[in-house]
């Protein structure tokens, strides 16, 4: 099947005229969705979309098209316009397609789950509604599940381009979520929890469940505190949602455009001695790997902060050239619809060599940070600004006591990295448009704002 | 987009057996350029044509969708429905009425007969403007983008409905920087119509008027945190109400019982000061619509009047099942999408107060003048919204611009924390997520006075 998409792909490649390049990225999708509630399917969706896009590069000009019509008419039409589109753009050396590398790629182990085509629709029922179950069951006080979710998608992608390069993948991702609504005594508060893997078999509904569940109970009750400044414990999901928003300071292109906190500082300290930071495109069983990037450059291993030192970008071609330097696998699209840009592939920081208990008292007296609130707008990665609302736990020697709400915790950024003493083993992969994996952190002092 | 006749085989292939059948068409027709570091980088277009067939059984929904729009392919997207339900097939002898005309939001210069030129060109402009702004100005990132959206609706139940969309959006972005500070500036209008958007909000006035934002907050000091009486400048407030108040109304969440508003239809929240719409039938405005994605028309829908509680928001399912009218607000990103509830144009409508006595009247206190977006928990109201524009308020004036504050609460506080609201209405546009979906909506209001919130800061 693989093999068809490839063919369309080259096939519009290969009308490329005179010096133009072209290069064609063409997506076939399998996609199931369902939600359950009650007990019963709430909606299921199936679909198979497809299209694709395609970029034209001429006399240093680039422009981008895409389509869902896949006949001849339509790609006749695709090409057309996005020659047309480059010839607005304003000329820029570093634009380029990617050249084919000596050796293709090896492919990702485990990347595509054999088994998850052939799972059968009432099997995913069965699953949404085992996930709904066991979060309900846990307690009396848990009084809704809001939304109970299976959904899956089978991909093949095809990336070809007109200096010859012509590269093909499958996978497979399922995923699941449970929204909790836990009440008790006039409070109401919310579990969400999720996971996913490359097939429904690696996924536990009523573990799933039972977490979605406890991260609702847990903070019933919650206070807000007096503030103060004090040490803050990352749970690795709010870990990976810091993660997510240094991620986007740390492509060479924002570098370079002045949307970065980092720009100027390679080879400075931006973090504790003992912090590593590492972009893995190849990282087995984590969402973000693929053999090849979005421009059909192969992936690869970048360390981005070694103990402690700014040492790279992650770059796509046209950021990697603007510096005389190799793209590193990092340009990604969000699908046949969008144009590629850099972006970090699988984020994360190596563990410091503790476990998440032994994190916690060390910790001693500090905030546990279950979920952050306003991210998106009170995180900035150009000015290093972080202030967002958080719910967690008070932790006395370690051990969680009060849970806490409707309070702020603020720092620089490179004042929690730099703050950073511990980083526990207990990764795990949010994505958060590029994958970043969280885990148990210990941040030595933040402002955290009460009332 | 489909003749009436292929449009029947498809319903009467997936209707049926007490199941009714949708069939949602949608052809797209869009237009992006960006400009960055004074280069046009991005200019863009897409052709994004598909179907989807949604069959309804009691509250239950089996949807499946396709890029071809064969009958062939159709047909197999129906019996894809239909299996997912596991009933429904073969309705027999269907008329198709069609309801009044829809509102009509009027398209003076149709995008798609305006050169790209002409387009890449408003970027350079407004580039130019925002970096005569002043010498701090570091980066600009200004982008264009026009939608055609042509969408048919039809239903087994008898009904078809058409609609055409045309919506311009024009963003500038301004970094500036000072002495190691850097401070962000955003401005970005837009509307339902065609691209004399442009003659309306001239690029050079939108890149300049984000480039002084991010000037000014050069000079911003930590924002304090503690209680303080808080006044919201026109337009951009509107985002509180939209997120804490209009997301707690959508029925989707009434039905679930996950909103703080549920069963507290006629109980007071606010002053009489407080009167609150949804309104998809604002000519023009952003997020308007002509019928919504499942076909009903565009209607303005009061959901607190002078502070009580009276309306909700729905689509066709969560209208069912609380026994009223659909209120014209099911709405989906695209047909690879099943409808839920949205807002639309959700507005504080304005009061009878003057803004500069509004100001007046406050001893100390943060003047919000745009918020960066915000979070909400909508089975509690409690949320957290950034201020990307902030100044404190010292004896009745406003002083200096502030950073890294915050706005904590909850809805219904707010509410009742609206003590004064002015006549000054401003609308901003905005792209609200919800489910995984993002809608084009209207956020509205004038200056209003917060008695009391709680602002969060590094200040401790």
């Amino acid at each position: 099947m693989s093999d068809d998409l490839l063919n369309l792909a080259q096939a519009i490649a290969g009308r490329a005229s005179g010096s133009e390049a072209v290069e064609s990225f063409v997506t076939h999708e399998r996609d199931f969705q369902v939600k359950v509630y009650e007990g019963e399917v709430e909606s299921l969706t199936s679909a198979e979309p497809r299209g694709a896009g395609v970029r034209v590069v001429s006399n240093t000009k680039v422009g981008f098209a895409f389509t869902t019509d896949l006949s001849e008419s339509g790609i006749n039409a695709l090409v057309i316009a996005a020659r047309d589109n480059a010839t607005h753009a304003t000329p820029d050396d570093a634009v380029a397609v990617a050249n084919p590398p000596d050796e293709p790629p090896e492919q990702i182990a485990g990347l595509f789950d054999a088994a998850q085509p052939s799972v059968l629709p009432e099997d995913k029922v069965a699953f949404a509604v085992e996930l709904e179950r066991a979060t309900r069951a846990v307690d009396a006080r848990i009084r809704n599940v809001e939304e109970a979710v299976y959904s899956d998608t089978v991909s093949h992608i095809a990336i070809a381009n007109s200096a010859g390069l012509a590269g093909s993948y499958e996978r497979s991702d399922a995923w699941c979520y449970s929204v909790a609504i836990a009440e008790d005594d006039g409070d109401t508060q919310i579990g969400f929890e999720f996971d996913l893997a490359r097939g429904i078999a690696s996924l536990d509904p009523g573990a799933v469940g039972r977490r979605a569940a406890q991260r609702g109970l847990g903070v019933l009750g919650a206070k807000k505190i007096p503030s103060a400044r004090m040490p803050v414990v990352f749970d690795p999901y709010t870990a990976g949602q810091f993660l997510g928003v240094l991620g986007s300071a740390l492509t060479g292109e924002a570098v370079q455009k002045g949307r970065s906190l980092f720009a100027g500082r390679i080879g400075e300290e931006v973090a504790a001695p003992n912090l590593t930071l590492v972009d893995d495109g190849r990282a087995e069983g984590a969402p973000g790997s693929a053999p090849w990037d979005a421009e059909g450059v192969p992936t690869q291993r970048t360390e981005v902060i070694k103990d402690g030192v700014l040492r790279s970008f992650l770059y796509d071609i046209v950021s990697a050239r603007r510096e005389g330097r190799r793209s590193t696998g990092n340009a990604a699209r969000s699908g046949f619809k969008s144009a590629p840009g850099p972006s970090p592939s699988n984020l994360a920081l190596d563990p410091t060599g503790e476990n998440r208990a032994e994190v916690l008292r060390r910790a001693g007296s500090a905030l546990l940070v279950q979920d952050f609130h306003g991210v998106h707008s009170g995180a900035n990665s150009v000015t290093g600004d972080f202030s967002v609302g958080a719910t967690g736990y008070l932790l006395q020697d370690g051990e969680p006591t009060q849970a806490v709400k409707e309070v702020t915790i603020a720092a620089p950024m490179l004042e929690i990295l730099r703050g950073i003493e511990a980083v526990a083993g207990d990764r795990r992969w949010l994505p958060f448009g590029g994958s970043f994996g969280g885990a148990t952190t210990l941040i030595s002092n933040m402002t955290v704002a009460g009332g | 987009m489909l003749t009436e006749d292929v449009i029947k085989k498809v319903l009467a292939a997936a209707a049926g057996g007490g199941a009714t059948a949708e069939l949602f068409v949608e052809d797209r027709r869009s237009t992006a350029l960006r400009l960055e570091d004074s280069r046009v980088e991005d200019v863009a277009s897409g052709v994004d044509i598909g179907a989807g067939v949604r069959v309804i059984s009691g509250d239950r929904a089996s949807y499946a969708y396709t890029n071809v729009l064969t009958l062939e392919a159709l047909l197999d997207t129906a019996g894809a429905a239909r299996a997912g339900l596991g009933r429904g097939g073969e309705q027999a002898g269907m008329d198709l009425r069609r309801a009044g005309p829809p509102v009509k939001h009027p398209v003076r210069l149709p995008p798609g007969e305006v050169g790209a030129d002409d387009k890449a060109t408003v970027l350079r402009v407004a580039d130019d403007a925002a970096r005569a702004t002043g010498a701090e100005v570091r980066q600009v990132v200004a982008s264009y983008s026009d939608v055609r959206q042509k969408i048919l609706v039809a239903s087994s139940e008898g009904t078809i409905a058409e609609d055409d969309r045309t919506r311009v959006r024009f963003a500038v972005q301004v970094v500036a920087a000072r002495d190691g500070e850097i401070a962000t500036g955003f401005e970005a209008p837009g509307h339902s119509g065609g691209y004399e958007l442009l003659e309306r909000f001239p690029a050079a006035e939108v890149g300049s008027k984000a480039a002084a934002k991010a000037v000014r907050m050069l000079d911003a000091r930590p924002s304090p945190a503690g209680q303080f009486p808080v006044v919201l400048a026109p337009g951009s407030g509107g985002v509180l109400i939209h997120e804490a108040c209009g997301h707690g109304l959508e029925a989707d969440t009434l039905v679930k019982h996950a909103s703080v508003y549920a069963d507290r239809q006629g109980e007071r929240f606010g002053s009489a000061s407080v009167t609150i719409v949804d309104d998809g039938a604002d000519i023009g405005a952003w997020g308007s619509v002509g019928v919504d994605d499942e076909g009903t028309p565009a209607q303005r829908t009061v959901l607190f009047d002078q502070g009580v509680l009276v309306g909700h928001l729905s689509d066709l399912r969560s209208a069912r099942q609380i026994g009223h009218p659909p209120t014209g607000n099911g709405r989906r990103q695209s047909y690879a999408y099943l409808p839920i509830v949205r807002m639309t144009n959700t507005y504080l409508l304005p009061g009878p107060d003057d803004p500069e006595s509004i100001l007046e009247s406050v001893e100390r206190g943060v003047y919000a003048a745009t918020f960066a977006g915000g979070e909400v928990n909508p089975a509690t109201g409690n949320f957290v919204f950034g201020m990307a524009e902030a100044y404190m308020i010292e004896d009745g004036a406003i002083t200096h611009p502030i950073k890294g504050a915050t706005l904590i609460g909850n809805g219904p506080e707010v509410l009742g924390a609206i003590d004064a609201v002015a006549s000054d209405f401003d609308r901003k546009e905005g792209v609200c997520g919800k489910d995984g979906q993002a809608a084009p909506v209207t956020n509205g209001m004038s200056t209003v006075l917060l008695a009391r919130m709680t602002v969060g800061g590094t200040e401790a």
